[in-house]
């Protein structure tokens, strides 16, 4: 079974973390987000230090620092595809252009993002748009 | 003169759907942008309706080539958020699927890549020894693609004395021929010729952007996640992870081929020593116990990534797939970069794309 190590932080500290993680060499698997039972975000960046997965885990922030200074795309488009998703705001991110969704769903901030939305209301409103 | 040249989302040299545009100078590809996002099916959505029997149904049509590596990943975060203890025999069985999936893709991408340089010749050799492993995997789990051998606490379908020694035996058969492609791979100056030098990604720039699994191997980044974070009793066996400097397209065949020797040795050091132990705890639906869990595996592409939370009911809470193209498609501009045009068809296809995987 792999280890999963799971750390609480703030907001002011993903950017040092990920500084000092880029300087180590570490990789950074994936940053991952839900919703969680209270409907609060759930923000998790994880690193590989081989054998364990350390993760960051930010709760409750709609606005988070991005990271894609520092470790470029494999940053970049897992937050991009955040954004997509939940709506979640990355500062200092290039967000204009879409990753897997269509641009016709790029829709007022935290509404009608895919994650969120009921799948019933997604059915509706395709079989509506046909 | 500078254009720009499109190519894709529909492309002869693309088996599935991407969009890069070349900004190019003459025939020199000065500059390049990809865009995926053709293939998405709202997979990740669908399973947070679904419960755990059905999300590995699911799952496992997320991609037709790694269909395994998705439902076990899947099936291994379940066991680590309810903390099941698979029973050994199982864990070696989804092994050797894993494996043998391994070798079918890997065989696939050689063929793939000998035809688009226009090895014709070389790509019916190999696609005619794969499919010796595609009768195998049809043989152990009933199926050539979509194999369901995993279910949330071990394997689906046992091997017995009988179908071992015949995939033993297999086996043996494939490693001549096998010899032959390796040697062609490795000496035949047409290979040599539109691969050497071509679509180079260095090592700087394949660890800042995360490459992973052959890709990244290819590139002189020394990562695995069987021998890295052992899972699945990959700890039990013995195996080398090959690892080449150059970081072109001909390292990256190279690598695909080395690892195909590096699978038989498991999967025939996992049928030796097969354990005489129940292969899964029975098929009783369960409920996901509040809590999440990361999981990875060593996809034949790379390492796979998938979240699971759970909040206590039968459905997932959230499931997150991240698969290992998703790593290495950004590095596609960084390979194009100074190539010809000729050549961007087969540096795309080097990274052993798979985009219905990328968009879930």
């Amino acid at each position: 079974m792999q280890a999963y190590k799971r750390t609480d932080i703030s907001k002011d500290q993903v950017v040092p973390i990920a500084e000092k993680m880029r300087k180590a060499g570490v990789g950074l698997v994936m940053i991952h987000g839900y919703l969680n039972e209270e409907g609060k975000m759930d923000i998790s960046w994880d690193y590989a230090v081989e054998p364990v997965i350390e993760s960051y885990h930010v709760v409750g922030e709609d606005t988070l620092p991005t990271i894609s200074g520092i470790y470029d795309e494999a940053a970049a488009w897992p937050e991009r595809e955040l954004n997509e998703i939940y709506g979640t705001v990355f500062e200092g991110l290039d967000m204009s252009k879409r990753l897997f969704l269509p641009e016709e769903m790029l829709e007022t901030q935290g509404k009608g993002h895919i994650m969120v939305t009921p799948l019933e209301e997604l059915r509706a409103k395709n079989i509506k748009e046909g | 003169m500078s254009y720009i040249v499109p190519i894709g989302p529909y492309h002869p040299a693309l088996e599935e759907p991407i969009h890069a545009k070349l900004y190019t100078e003459g025939e020199v590809i000065k500059d390049a942008e990809v865009f995926v996002g053709y293939n998405h099916r709202g997979i990740e959505k669908l399973a947070t309706e679904r419960n755990a029997i059905q999300t590995l149904v699911l799952v496992e049509r997320v991609c037709g080539i790694c269909s395994h590596s998705h439902a076990l990943t899947y099936a291994m975060c379940v066991e680590q958020i309810n903390g099941i203890e698979v029973p050994k025999r199982g864990e070696y069985i989804r092994v050797i699927t894993a494996e043998l999936e391994r070798l079918h893709s890997h065989f696939l991408w050689l063929g793939v890549a000998c035809h688009i340089i226009g090895h014709d010749s070389m790509f019916m050799h190999i696609w005619d020894e794969r499919e010796l492993i595609m009768d195998l995997l049809e043989e152990l789990s009933g199926n050539r693609v979509n194999y369901a051998m995993v279910t949330i606490g071990g394997a689906r379908r046992d091997i017995d004395d009988e179908l071992k020694a015949k995939l033993l035996k297999s086996l043996d058969k494939l490693k001549g021929p096998m010899d032959r492609i390796v040697e062609i791979a490795l000496n035949d100056k047409t290979i040599a010729l539109r691969t050497k030098g071509v679509g180079v990604l260095k090592k700087e720039d394949a660890v800042r952007i995360g490459a992973i699994g052959p890709h990244a191997r290819a590139s002189g980044v020394d990562v695995d996640v069987r021998r890295d974070s052992p899972y699945c009793s990959y700890g039990d066996f013995k195996f080398d992870v090959p690892v080449q400097e150059s970081g072109d397209v001909f390292a990256r065949v190279v690598i695909r081929a080395l690892e195909c020797y590096e699978s038989i040795k498991i999967i025939e050091q996992a049928l030796r020593n097969l354990p005489d132990t129940p292969i899964n705890l029975g098929n009783k639906l369960l409920k996901i116990q509040k809590g999440s869990a990361v999981c990875r595996h060593e996809a034949p592409r790379g390492q796979l990534t998938q979240m699971v939370v759970g909040n206590g009911g039968f459905n997932n809470h959230r499931v997150s797939i991240h698969v290992p193209s998703y790593k290495n498609t950004p590095t596609i501009p960084f390979m194009l970069r100074g190539n010809s045009v000729a050549d961007a068809g087969l540096i795309i296809a080097s990274i052993d794309p798979c985009f219905s995987c990328l968009d879930r």
